[in-house]
């Protein structure tokens, strides 16, 4: 069983209004063993992945649950703010932000989506052409 | 050859592992420089991934579009950061909060002297009044001195007087013979008998 956790925390770069002494960026942060899998969104400056954030700015599930979907959550707010003292997101982070319309939509969404469609549209005719070859021996 | 629990924290990985595993932190690079190239990778030529041009044009746009925005973004949001602490600093707002401050702090100082007065006026009362405590017990303290040695003188003069009294009945130099004699007239017989209803018998054999 694979379990992914997954914090988004902030790393902040050395902005003048927010007095910190490392560059810092928001991230996704490995979680506790819990049952639910939960996955925080935190800001934490240049240390290792999953220890001390400064503060959660957000959660993600990357389970989908009964209805089959991943609920995340955002604290805008403070999302600005963070940004403002000029902290940065990671690519994860910001593909989650572009599909929830805070940020512009991240080209590798759109170019992976692309992909997928066109794989799906291969396949498609891949077991079309499959179906037809299987159906012309029959009749014949 | 074991299976080997991804990469993760040494707790994490314990609970993670099941029984058969074998709990082995997975770390980069086992082989040092002057190990051998594995068999089964003797002919590798390491390639990189296959770029389609058509889609790399497509992206680079995409990615310059998304790069713009989020850089004007940024700059939006750091102009709203500065503002909002422009505003907490010099706003208007802020001078009313230091200007009520400013009154509450006086007014506070104010009422600090008060209670500094009033509280000054109570220890000054307490303060004679324990004097004036201090006064009455001293003295009372000398009264009761001065009444012990009254009673002293009395009691030695009634001691005197007593004594004087006595001394009249004293056998001296010159009453020896008259009370030699007195006694020797008047023998005195001091045996009794009590019963134990308490009846005194004094009538004796002697007289």
């Amino acid at each position: 069983m694979l379990v992914f956790y997954n914090k988004i925390t902030c790393q902040q770069t050395s902005g003048d209004v927010c007095k910190f002494l490392h560059p810092k960026l928001f991230h996704l942060l490995g979680g506790g063993l819990s049952a639910d899998n939960m996955v925080h969104l935190s800001a934490h400056n240049k240390r290792a992945r999953d220890s001390k954030y400064i503060e959660q700015l957000g959660t993600y599930d990357p389970l989908p649950n009964i209805y089959n979907e991943k609920l995340v959550s955002f604290n805008f707010d403070r999302i600005k703010y963070w940004i403002g003292c000029g902290a940065h997101p990671s690519k994860p982070v910001a593909k989650l932000l572009g599909l929830a319309g805070f940020f512009p939509l991240h080209p590798m969404t759109i170019t992976d989506a692309e992909r997928r469609r066109a794989q799906a549209e291969l396949s498609a005719a891949a077991g079309a052409e499959s179906e037809e070859q299987t159906e012309k021996p029959a009749e014949v | 050859m074991f299976h080997v629990v991804g990469r993760r924290s040494a707790p994490v990985t314990r609970l993670l592992a099941s029984r058969g595993t074998v709990l082995v932190d997975s770390v980069r690079g086992r082989k040092s420089r002057g190990d051998p190239v594995a068999k089964s990778k003797e002919g590798r030529i390491k390639v990189p991934p296959p770029v389609d041009p058509r889609e790399m044009v497509v992206l680079k746009d995409r990615y310059t579009e998304y790069q713009l925005i989020l850089k004007a973004l940024r700059l939006e949001f750091r102009e709203e950061v500065l503002r909002k602490k422009f505003e907490e600093e010099t706003g208007s707002l802020a001078e009313e909060r230091a200007r009520q401050d400013a009154e509450e702090h006086r007014a506070l100082m104010l009422w600090n002297q008060e209670e500094n007065l009033r509280l000054l006026k109570a220890r000054v009362l307490r303060i004679q009044k324990e004097e004036e405590e201090a006064e009455r017990i001293k003295m009372e303290a000398v009264m009761k001195l001065e009444q012990q040695q009254q009673e002293f003188i009395k009691l030695k003069e009634k001691q005197v007087l007593q004594l004087q009294e006595e001394a009249k009945n004293f056998i001296t130099m010159e009453n020896l013979d008259q009370r030699i004699e007195e006694a020797l007239d008047h023998p005195k017989n001091y045996n009794f008998a009590v019963d134990r209803e308490g009846r005194v018998v004094r009538q004796t054999v002697l007289q």
